[in-house]
């Protein structure tokens, strides 16, 4: 772990009543100098032509940028290039916020249209100085900033603003309104993954369920790196488990351990005992238990499938964090320590197979466990995440 | 007097036959026998019996497998208010 700090970055879009398809479009790039290109482009009207011109503009932004050419060339280009609706009051096609953060975390932000982002550093807004490019008669607004630790910018398409016309309020929820609800919200225990979804889903509130627009939030911020490690199943060599433990209790906390056999083995290894729980938070969820020493102790399996689950959704519409965020089932303390708190997760993963679990009519077994981790890391690392897996 | 130690498997096979259903049951038979002082209900890991229908219990250190739901009545009944006598 080199470095101490990184970016973190999610988004999430809600679409306009009674369209498949967002005419928001949100592209993320990292480049091979460690920089991040971040685009939310949000397409006029919406709708399968909103969804095609705010992905061409995200697209064309995003390779120009990858290509080499400076973002503002790229943004002076597409607002050349930008088609004109002629009857609609000659407004461009597209609007767009693009945002570059150097490696050394020094950003650089053009916005074409879009509502004016917010940027909150400890716990205020803190107004960028944006200056005026004029590009053939339209407006960009250019600023250059840098991020400190846990500072955090949140993008919106304008569907956040009118969130609530004519539905919960008159005229909309205003961009201060929505700087104080966010400023108010954030700390540096949320993911930037789950402030977006929230700001998307209070917006979807105000609309009562029925967005009159598309609705996104794209957010970015610079968090504290954090490790996290999860043991599971015994070593298929019982003579590797002192080795496989005393690896996985060396590294910092938090500790998870899953499994119920393992629970047996880690506290053994630690001379105490494992207190087990017979409280069923969430009926499918087995009770977890306690060992001292260990952070969280769960059942395996079927704990582990509902994270793979909510990892899952996590990445797409997020609706299981508002269930995951506070429940404190297995699954949901899993849930907030992997896609939340962790940046860095090393898995150590023991390959014995349990005789028990190899009974077909309860489709549990030694196959479906490797599944399940196997895809639970792969989900991780799309999300972002550093992950270590070892097998013993 | 000691205790009656009544442990409930939860692991996950006996979990996936109902120690959720079972567990509330055998708290239901503690409440109905006034057992409450006399009693010690405790989960447990995987006691190696999966291969068996119904959950596990172990009651003071004995293992009694294939209880379900409408076997904990008499399972307190026939074992367990026994040996709190």
């Amino acid at each position: 772990m080199e470095s101490n700090t990184e970016l973190e970055y999610g988004y999430l879009s809600i679409n306009h009543k009674g369209e498949e398809l967002c005419g928001d479009h949100i592209q993320t790039t990292v480049g091979e100098d460690g920089s991040t290109t971040l685009v939310l482009a949000d397409g006029l009207g919406s709708g399968v032509v909103a969804s095609i011109l705010s992905t061409l503009t995200s697209s064309m932004l995003s390779r120009m940028i990858e290509g080499g050419l400076s973002i503002e060339e790229g943004a002076r280009t597409l607002v050349k290039t930008l088609p004109i609706a002629r009857d609609r009051g000659n407004v461009a096609y597209s609007t767009f916020t693009v945002c570059k953060i150097e490696k050394d975390y020094s950003a650089v932000i053009y916005n074409f249209d879009n509502p004016e982002p917010i940027f909150i550093r400890d716990g205020m807004e803190k107004h960028l100085n944006y200056e005026t490019i004029e590009v053939e008669g339209k407006i960009i607004k250019k600023a250059s900033f840098y991020f400190k630790e846990d500072d955090c910018l949140t993008i919106i398409s304008d569907g956040a603003v009118y969130a609530g016309v004519g539905e919960s309020l008159n005229f909309g929820w205003t961009r201060e309104e929505i700087s104080s609800f966010l400023t108010s919200l954030y700390s540096p225990s949320i993911s930037a993954k789950n402030l977006a979804s929230i700001l998307v889903d209070h917006c979807d509130l105000l609309y009562n369920r029925r967005p009159g627009d598309d609705t996104s939030s794209l957010v970015v911020r610079r968090r504290e790196r954090k490790r996290v490690s999860l043991l599971v199943g015994p070593a298929t060599n019982k003579d590797d488990d002192e080795m496989m433990l005393s690896t996985f209790l060396n590294d910092d906390n938090p500790h998870i351990v899953c499994g119920g056999t393992t629970c047996s083995i880690v506290a053994r290894y630690l001379h105490t005992d494992v207190r087990g729980g017979l409280d069923y938070i969430d009926e499918e969820i087995p009770p977890i238990s306690h060992i001292d020493g260990i952070d969280l102790a769960t059942e395996g399996i079927i704990t582990l499938n509902k994270v793979l689950f909510y990892a899952k959704d996590y990445q797409d519409k997020n609706k299981c964090y508002f269930d995951w965020s506070y429940k404190e089932d297995g699954a949901s303390r899993i849930a907030r320590l992997l896609l939340e708190e962790a940046t860095d997760i090393k898995f150590y993963v023991g390959c014995a197979v349990n005789p028990a679990h190899q009974d077909e009519r309860y489709h549990i077994s030694f196959k479906m466990k490797m599944q399940i981790i196997d895809n639970l890391a792969l989900k991780l690392k799309e999300l972002g995440k550093h992950i270590e897996v070892r097998y013993f | 007097m000691e205790k009656v130690e009544v442990s409930i498997c939860v692991g996950s096979s006996c979990h996936l036959k109902g120690s959720r259903d079972v567990i509330e049951e055998a708290r239901n038979q503690i409440m109905r026998f006034g057992l409450n002082d006399k009693v010690e209900l405790k989960a447990a890991f995987c006691l190696g019996q999966c291969g068996h229908d119904g959950v596990t219990f172990k009651i003071n250190g004995e293992i009694i497998t294939g209880i379900t739901k409408d076997k904990v009545a008499s399972l307190f009944e026939n074992t367990i208010v026994p040996l709190t006598k």
